[in-house]
């Protein structure tokens, strides 16, 4: 920065030496980096102000007692279903909304989840997604489990045109993860839409 | 650095769902996250893009930070790093142009040392007070004059000279283990 005004120019010239030893390595630092941003733009503060907003109704506490509640109410159902001659269908227990990340901030997406199927364990879900594009070639979308932020296990595949709605199962016991995370299919594939179990 | 502990109480309320102590880390944050995505990635859009990003992972991640496992400044650095880069991928598998000219930049072990010593000098200057952030600023960076900073400010060039040795010399406290 040759328009940087001297050391002395800015300090003056009557500090003990310990203090101009201590102020010439800022002063070195200073001149050895780039200039830093002028501002931060009002948009990513606004966006940044939407992340976390959408608080997710279904804590993990919440969301073990829905489930126990959900297979109560299932075999409930199931039994009542078989005695007057009903039975399949999808009935959605519990409701997740996804919030979208940077890189789709215009998609949404929720998650129903269904009952649990006891011969198997497998939960049914039904996953709604809006505002994705369709996606050409091999390119799928991922709906994934995530524990600390990192992916940990599949729930299933799907391509989307417009408002689209897959059902998919989990094997999984869900109160072990933290997050549902859609993706692009890749590593490093930022993330689409997440919601947090 | 001297706050990091006060960095890591922060990112530890963000842990808990602590909206609160998210906005402080983005007001400590801020600036330095989106001038280095600026600096690497050329552009303020993909920058924004990278720096909502970083603070996105931040809260779903922070519950994951580990004080013992090092500074707050680095796990920031690091998950700002990420968001970057990512971004930065995405654009080399777009780009359909070679470029032309050889590219003379420093090799990636330079880069990165000049990456983490920015962070730091540009996360240390988010500590200081406004009055004297602003001088350090001008005097550095902005090609003006002590009188001209004071003109500028509307304040006496005493009052410049003393506000940029008060900030130096609590630069010199918040970087005290960084040499060039």
């Amino acid at each position: 920065m040759s328009d940087t005004p001297d050391f002395s120019d800015l300090v003056g010239d009557d500090l003990t030496p310990e203090e101009e030893l201590e102020l010439a390595r800022v002063d070195s630092l200073l001149r050895s980096v780039p200039a830093p941003a002028t501002e931060v733009p009002g948009s990513l503060t606004r966006r940044v102000e939407r992340i976390g907003t959408t608080r997710p109704i279904w804590t993990r506490r919440r969301f073990a007692a829905a489930v126990a509640l959900a297979a109560t109410l299932a075999a409930l159902f199931f039994g009542v279903g078989r005695w007057v001659g009903m039975g399949g269908g999808f009935n959605a227990r519990a409701s997740i909304v996804m919030t979208p990340g940077s890189s789709a901030s215009q998609a949404s997406g929720k998650i129903e989840l269904g009952s649990r199927d006891e011969s198997t364990g497998n939960w049914k879900m039904r996953v709604t997604v809006d505002g994705l594009p369709h996606l050409g070639g091999n390119d799928y979308y991922v709906l994934w489990l995530a524990k600390d932020g990192e992916y940990a296990g599949a729930c299933g595949t799907f391509n989307v045109n417009g408002r689209t709605t897959v059902d998919l199962t989990a094997s999984y016991d869900l109160s072990e993860y933290d997050d549902w995370v859609i993706t692009r299919v890749g590593q490093n594939s930022p993330w689409l839409l997440s919601a947090e179990i | 650095m001297a706050t990091a502990e006060s960095d890591s109480r922060l990112i530890e309320r963000v842990g808990r769902g602590d909206r609160e102590a998210f906005e402080q880390l983005y007001k400590r944050f801020a600036r330095p996250v989106f001038a280095m995505a600026v600096r690497q990635l050329g552009d303020n859009g993909r920058a924004e893009d990278a720096a909502q990003e970083t603070f996105a992972a931040v809260w779903r991640s922070a519950k994951s930070y580990k004080a013992e496992r090092g500074s707050a400044s680095a796990w920031l650095y690091a998950v700002a790093r990420h968001a970057i880069i990512d971004r930065a991928r995405q654009k080399r598998e777009n780009a359909a142009e070679v470029p032309d000219e050889a590219d003379t930049r420093a090799g990636p072990a330079e880069r990165a040392e000049e990456s983490w010593l920015t962070w730091r000098v540009h996360s240390a200057l988010e500590l200081l007070p406004e009055r004297e952030r602003s001088v350090i600023e001008l005097a550095y960076w902005s090609g003006l004059s002590q009188t001209e900073i004071a003109s500028y400010l509307d304040v006496p060039l005493g009052t410049v000279k003393t506000r940029t040795r008060t900030g130096l010399a609590r630069l010199a406290g918040l970087l005290e283990e960084v040499r060039t």
